[in-house]
């Protein structure tokens, strides 16, 4: 047995039996699901009817609690399920949810508070203020350790196929920290300038804002941290690590190779790039055209790599692979990319002039060799991005008319829609729904025949065009331009193409080759895909080629935690503020006149802005920013859930109780009218960590005159289903009518209420003294709330005392007083039906004459409200009832039957 | 300079104490003090990161003396010591500096006297720090043995509880049946059991525990020893049988409130109080009869004997056993027609349920006001009751009962010798009173004496068994270890200067000192105080007219010096 007793729960209750049964010599265990123990007791003002600092009962308890030579405590864990065993005892598997912070390595210095860059509404506080993703949870917390709430990963960085926490670095732009967020993205790449602008952005498409107004301009704020950094007179020295004396030699210099190298030189590695074009970048460099990407934001992208110190051989064709290993490089990486150009193979393509293909053409004009095409008509086929970008670099070159060909229909064209309406704005002339039957003209092509394309896919989704021959057309040109797709060049690398294969094949776990020194990444396996894609190939690939080299095991790359789901975000929003996307502009007019950049940088305002609509989704944005804060390297974002299983000899379930959602009594308006609260977070601003550091109402600050309680929220409440009472509201809320009267004794103070249940020692007593001091007891039910446009509010109400009168009175502020429910935790203990429940869902205490505290399991007690409403002091003495029958299970369980 | 090493923790306790003491005033006030060599302040004092910080700070700065200055010794003493244990320092160097019930809550008009008192108050702590010295606490071997006094619901199952636990167990009833109150009801609420069959079961189960010795007949009539070690007299049938026994759990319940003669009519036939109505509707079947006449109308005056100026307290389960009886009165006739004249109706937690129900099947609920109180009277028809209903816009009603029940509640029952063998800590409202009602809700001042149930104040039967078994949970939580620590802080007696003379002996509450008359032949002996039975609280001292008494932890040196702190630098 692995403990006596498991104590589920660290509330008053748990923790009274886990302090009663460590005094008596058994072990305990207690698991807790917040980070803190202590329930909800500490987070009290005072308490009735002695008016004890709740803080000062709690915290030697809690403290005593976690030091006590026989009780375990296990914060931020819940029981997943309790099982009987043989003897009478219990199994259980409890569930430690990861804290993303080492307990034994943080000293509670609150450094990474500061620093994170994430703010969201303090629970602790009863969502009055904020507080940080990475936080502890409140001053008297035990442990007083920081955790990290991460709910799982933001969808934008999710969903990157780079792997570039883009959520982080939105996160460090809102807070101002651009240098930093160009930091996080060059954890990832050293592209960031690229990828701001060319990059496809499906972070964007999978924003959640985009729900709601539209989503968040995040590709562009990457560029807008790109050009800041860049803009800097002296950027900031690259984090690296010392050389460890290997090499490795890079082939191809496109977003995969330079990735690669980036991440490789970083680790300490020797890195040496061979490109065998005349200028390095790959597609980046030689194919997107510069009014998207301009070739001096990429040269400066480049910049980072060689700045590190990583060489670029350019006009260097690597042929023999064995022989970079001769030349003393540890191990290779292949990333050529897909510089083959697919061919239509039909007549005329091969033979005639003025047929080419538009990768060259591409390259040509970003080589600075851009033909001359003032007059002349363009054909261009295909319907792909490359297409696009073909049709709109000829547009700027002076032609007559550019028409482009496609397969698909519009709808089904793979470039994205935004891309061909701007190519369609641009003048581009489309043809779609047609195939190319051959090309004609002598020796120069003048024309392109077309044939009707019926069919693009087959009944399986695959590319198998059918065409009906008999619908043809013509269309004349003095240019046709093929952009029907690219392949890889593997001519020089047969031993990575094995037999059969038309490509280089890595294992795609781990990118090796057939040739274990030789790792391949980017388009040159995958097939011609996207820049981001091709930069996560590259990262993958370094940190394969780094664990192989380092002889650690090839797994553990990339395991984000499961990513939000964007309903449950949207759905805990209590409230958000419209907030309007960036409207980008495109200047179409004169854009045709050159190659120059199109899209217009984002200001820092309209940064700020930008960033600012980000809902946080996944809560911690991955920003990075306590890593790099923690004096004590406590931090592990990569810590995950884990499983433990123990063996016990009785449960005590001290769960609690769930107070009463105040927005289900949409008559007092909670949620909508911010000067009413509930009677919880009024324990807030009384307490003594309170947030306003005194009694101000949520609206505007001002300092209330006129307060109202309404007894009895959601409690003797059949409309709530809710018919019992839940035996605290009424003190608790007389208790905080006197401390009310204490800190701002100009205050009147008025309970509605339908009866006054002050029963307990010195309960009636203390009642007695709040009507002295001089709160106004109203008995009748107030009926609904009204707010007026100064944020005073309006209860309209019965008055009994004075005759049943329906009255209206205006207060400043007014407190709910809601009850308690059960909390359904208690149930999920164990199998269905085996712990039974009341018919309001408490556990059931089946032999509460004789036995209070047990349940229908022999073993299994309840201590305090899990099991019905109770007060404090109820709770302390049901904990002593479990204590004792927990007890004398055990004692029977040791002799033998 | 004495060459201590003393550090000193200021409390804000969260704005308790800064919102009306400056705290970093009085820091700076103290940190150039003689032998302080770390001063700090802290939000929360007693929270456990700064309980780390002062465990660092003892390990770290080699501290051979501490002093918290921040809420009442009785809160805290235990924590911090527990502190000063944890870090290897002697938990009693420590000194308690009471700056919030004593300082900041007193003078909550005046900060910079509050601030100047604090200082004064920390400066005698650190001169009574100075002069302190290590003490072992006194370890006492506990017997595995409890009296449980008081044989009734709460009493029994407490016994059971104790023995089942692997304690031994001597219940001791004053009547000749074990049972008390519950013993003799019929259907209870919440769980319609009869109190008669509860208790069978119970007893059965004593039975077959012979851990459980039970005496009834019998009543406590003396206490002696000390904790852990009481040896208890009982007078059981008339004989006196000596117990030896490590706690005592006092279960002796309550009265029922005897209404005065005239009050809401009582002593006019039919006017009954909630018992008498109970044993009514106990004891007999089918339509309810009173004195041979069906039972028609029952009107219920709630609030009998509580919430006035007398009882100034609630009963708590009066509201809820009126309204379980008016619901075994419908069971018996469908149409019976009853009026609730009530206050507030005070069915707190599931019992509302019984409330609802009983207006289901037809009862009326009137509230009359404090100050408003029902009238009952014998007129040629019956009874009648008049009352100003708030409910019905405050109409004066008249009803016609041929029964009225007053529900009577809780009074604290009579028992001058049980309070005064065993020096029974009796509150305000005359029930019993535990130590803090959150902190130690069954324990008394008395060391390893406890309460349980209906003597501690009302309680319903199932909150009185809960309330006895976490006497047990208590209990057992120091027996079961068998060694018991007592505080060293105990008074001790210099035998070069007693003269004998006995004025201690007179003065000492406790009984902890005799004059032993063995020192030598033909001396005049001196004064002993045992320790264990010394409950440090240095009455003997100042009475001593040699001054040959002192007080550990509290020594004629260290009050000195604790009175010039508080002198020191008064313009402060």
């Amino acid at each position: 047995m692995d403990y006596d007793v498991l104590v589920v729960g660290s509330g008053i209750g748990g923790m009274e039996s886990a302090l009663k049964l460590g005094d008596m010599g058994y072990k305990v265990l207690v698991v807790e699901k917040e980070p803190s123990i202590g329930g909800k007791m500490i987070l009290l003002s005072k308490v009735f009817p002695t008016l004890d600092c709740a803080s000062c009962i709690s915290t030697p308890k809690m403290a005593a609690t976690a030091h006590h030579p026989n009780v375990t405590v296990l914060t931020g864990s819940e029981v997943a399920r309790i099982g009987r065993d043989e003897r009478d005892g219990f199994h259980a598997t409890v569930h430690r949810k990861p804290r993303f912070v080492d307990e034994s390595l943080c000293t509670g210095c609150r450094q990474c508070e500061v620093a994170c860059t994430v703010a969201v509404p303090d629970q602790f506080n009863g969502d009055m203020v904020s507080r940080r993703a990475a936080y502890i949870p409140f001053p008297q917390a035990l442990p007083q350790k920081a955790l990290i709430e991460r709910v799982g990963t933001s969808p934008c960085s999710f969903n990157c196929p780079a792997g570039i926490k883009a959520h982080g670095y939105v996160s460090l732009v809102r807070t101002g920290e651009y240098e930093k967020a160009f930091a996080l993205v060059a954890e990832t790449t050293p592209l960031a300038g690229s990828l701001g602008r060319a990059c496809y952005a499906p972070c964007e498409t999978e924003c959640t804002r985009g729900s709601l107004e539209g989503p968040l301009a995040i590709r562009r704020l990457k560029r807008f941290v790109a050009d800041t950094h860049y803009a800097l007179p002296e950027p900031p020295a690259v984090d690296r690590l010392a050389s460890n004396g290997k090499r490795v030699a890079v082939v191809g210099s496109g977003p995969a190779g330079l990735t690669a190298a980036w991440q490789l030189a970083r680790k300490g590695y020797g890195v040496k790039i061979f490109e065998a074009a005349p200028e390095p970048g790959g597609a980046l460099r030689l194919a997107i055209p510069s009014y998207r990407l301009p070739a001096e934001v990429v040269e400066r992208d480049i910049a980072n790599v060689t700045d590190l110190g990583v060489e670029i051989a350019t006009d260097t064709r690597v042929e023999d692979l064995e022989q970079l290993r001769r030349d003393g490089f540890d191990a290779v990486l292949v990333a050529t990319g897909t510089p083959n150009a697919a061919r239509l193979r039909v007549p005329g393509e091969e033979e005639l002039d003025g047929v080419r293909s538009a990768l060259g053409f591409l390259r040509d004009i970003k080589l600075g060799e851009a033909p001359d095409l003032s007059g002349k008509v363009v054909a261009v086929i295909g319907g792909g991005n490359v297409a696009i970008d073909t049709a709109r670099s000829a547009r700027r070159l002076g032609v007559a008319a550019v028409h482009m060909v496609c397969l698909e229909s519009r709808a089904e064209m793979p470039a994205y829609q935004w891309e061909v309406d701007e190519a369609l704005d641009e003048g581009v002339e489309l043809h779609d729904g047609w195939g190319i039957a051959g090309f004609r003209g002598d020796p120069r092509v003048e024309s392109v025949e077309l044939r009707l394309c019926t069919s693009v896919f087959d009944e399986n989704g695959r590319f198998s065009p059918s065409y009906d021959d008999s619908v043809r057309d013509e269309l004349s040109c003095d240019l046709a331009i093929v952009a029907v797709g690219m392949g890889a060049d593997t001519a020089a690398f047969p031993e990575l193409v094995p037999e059969g294969a038309r490509s280089i094949q890595a294992d795609p776990a781990t990118l090796q080759t057939a040739v274990p020194w030789v790792f391949s990444a980017g388009d040159a396996v995958t097939g011609p895909t996207t820049i981001a894609e091709a930069v996560g190939h590259g990262r993958k690939a370094a940190f394969m080629i780094d664990g192989w080299l380092s002889g650690s095991e090839l797994a553990g790359f990339d395991e984000p935690l499961p990513v939000v789901d964007r309903a449950e975000v949207l759905a805990r929003q209590r409230s958000h503020s419209r907030r309007e996307p960036l409207v980008t502009e495109v200047h179409v007019a004169g854009a045709l006149a050159s190659f120059a950049e199109l899209e217009d940088p984002l200001t820092e305002a309209e940064a700020r802005a930008a960033a600012g609509r980000c809902l946080d989704c996944g809560v911690c944005s991955e920003c990075h920013e306590c890593i790099a804060a923690c004096p004590a390297d406590a931090i592990n974002l990569d810590m995950r859930a884990k499983d433990v299983e123990i063996d016990i000899g009785a449960v005590i379930v001290s769960t609690g109780y769930k107070l009463f959602p105040a927005d289900l009594k949409p008559q007092y308006g909670y949620g909508r009218f911010q000067n009413v609260i509930t009677g919880t977070q009024m324990e807030r601003l009384l307490a003594p960590t309170r947030p306003y550091n005194t009694v101000l109402r949520p609206s505007d600050g001002k300092v209330p005159e006129r307060v109202a309680y309404v007894m009895c929220t959601g409690s003797r409440d059949q409309t709530v289903g809710n018919p019992l009472c839940s035996k605290f509201c009424c003190m608790y809320s007389i208790k905080q009518n006197q401390l009310i009267m204490g800190v701002l004794p100009l205050a009147d103070v008025t309970v509605h209420y339908i009866d006054i249940r002050a029963v307990g020692k010195g309960y009636d007593e203390f009642f007695e003294q709040a009507k002295a001091m001089g709160t106004n007891f109203v008995k009748g039910r107030v009926a609904g709330i009204t707010e007026k446009e100064n944020g005073d509010l309006v209860l309209r109400f019965e008055d009994i005392d004075n005759g049943g009168v329906l009255a209206e009175a205006e207060y400043d502020l007014v407190v709910l007083a809601v009850g308690v429910q059960p909390n359904a935790d208690a149930s999920h203990l164990f199998a269905p039906g085996e712990l039974a429940l009341d018919e309001y869902a408490y556990v059931d205490e089946v032999a509460e004459d004789l036995n209070p505290a047990a349940t229908s399991i022999p073993g299994v007690f309840v201590a305090g409200a899990a099991s019905g409403p109770r007060d404090i002091p109820e709770s302390i003495l049901h904990a002593g009832a479990a204590v004792s029958q927990a007890a004398a299970h055990l004692e029977r369980m040791k002799v033998p039957a | 300079m004495s060459g201590r090493r003393i550090g000193v923790y200021v409390c804000h306790c969260g704005g308790n104490i800064s919102d009306y003491v400056d705290v970093e005033r009085v820091v700076q006030a103290v940190k150039d003090n003689d032998d302080v060599v770390v001063v700090r302040d802290a939000m929360f004092t007693c929270s456990d990161a700064t309980q780390q910080e002062i465990a660092t700070d003892i390990a770290e700065q080699q501290l051979d003396g501490l002093v918290v200055a921040s809420c009442s010794p009785k809160l805290h003493t235990f924590t911090f010591r527990d502190v000063a244990r944890r870090a290897g320092l002697n938990p009693y160097e420590y000194t308690q500096v009471n700056i919030r019930e004593q300082c900041s809550w007193t003078h909550t008009d005046d900060r910079d006297g509050a601030t100047r008192k604090a200082v004064k108050l920390v400066r005698a702590g650190i001169a009574r720090t100075r002069l302190s010295e290590p003490l072992e606490p006194l370890e006492v071997e506990t017997m595995p043995r409890v009296l449980v006094i008081g044989g009734g619901i709460a009493g029994m199952r407490a016994a059971i509880g104790l023995a089942d636990i692997g304690l031994s167990v001597f219940l001791v009833e004053r009547k000749l049946e074990l049972g008390g109150w519950v013993g003799g009801f019929g259907e209870m609420f919440p769980h319609a059991k009869k109190g008669r069959a509860l208790i069978a079961e119970l007893k059965d189960e004593i039975k077959r525990r012979p851990a459980i010795t039970v005496f009834t007949n019998a009543e406590l009539t003396a206490k002696s020893g000390t904790y852990g070690n009481y040896r208890a007299v009982v007078r059981a049938n008339g004989e006196s049988i000596e117990l030896e026994v490590g706690q005592i759990v006092v279960t002796t319940g309550f009265d029922s409130y005897e209404p005065e003669a005239g009050q809401y009519g009582y002593g006019i036939d039919g006017v009954l109080t909630l018992p008498e109505f109970k044993r009514l509707l106990d004891e007999s079947e089918g339509p309810l009869l009173h004195e041979g006449k069906p039972v028609r109308n029952i009107a219920y005056v709630y609030c009998v004997g509580s919430r006035d100026a007398e009882h100034p307290y609630c009963s708590r389960f009066c509201c809820s056993a009126a309204v379980h009886a008016s619901l075994l009165a419908v069971d018996r006739d469908a149409d019976i027609r009853q009026y609730h004249l009530y206050r507030d109706l005070r069915t707190y937690g599931k019992n509302e349920l019984m409330f609802n129900e009983s207006r289901k099947r037809g009862s009326l609920y009137l509230k009359f006001a404090d100050d408003d109180l029902p009238k009952v009277a014998r007129n040629d028809d019956g009874l009648s009751v008049t009352v100003r209903d708030l409910l019905t816009a405050g109409e004066e009603v008249t009803i016609a009962a041929d029964l009225v029940v007053l529900v009577t509640g809780m009074v604290p029952r009579q028992n001058e010798e049980l309070v005064r063998t065993l020096k029974l800590p009796v509150g305000q409202d005359g029930f019993f009173n535990e130590i803090h009602p959150k902190l130690r809700p069954v324990e008394t001042v008395v060391d390893g004496v406890m309460i349980a149930g209906a003597c501690q104040g009302p309680k319903t039967s199932a909150e009185s068994v809960a309330s006895g078994l976490a006497a047990v949970a208590q209990g057992a939580a120091v027996l079961k270890r068998g060694v018991a620590e007592l505080d060293p802080q105990v008074a001790v007696v210099n035998v070069s200067a007693c003269t004998s003379c006995g004025e201690c002996v007179a003065a000492c509450p406790f009984g902890a000192i005799s004059l032993t008359t063995t020192n030598g032949s033909d001396g005049p002996g001196v004064a002993v105080i045992d320790a264990a039975a010394c409950k440090g609280c240095g009455g003997c001292v100042p009475v001593c007219p040699e001054d040959a008494i002192d007080l550990k932890g509290y020594t004629d040196s260290q009050v000195r010096a604790m009175i010039d702190g508080l002198l020191v630098g008064a313009e402060t």
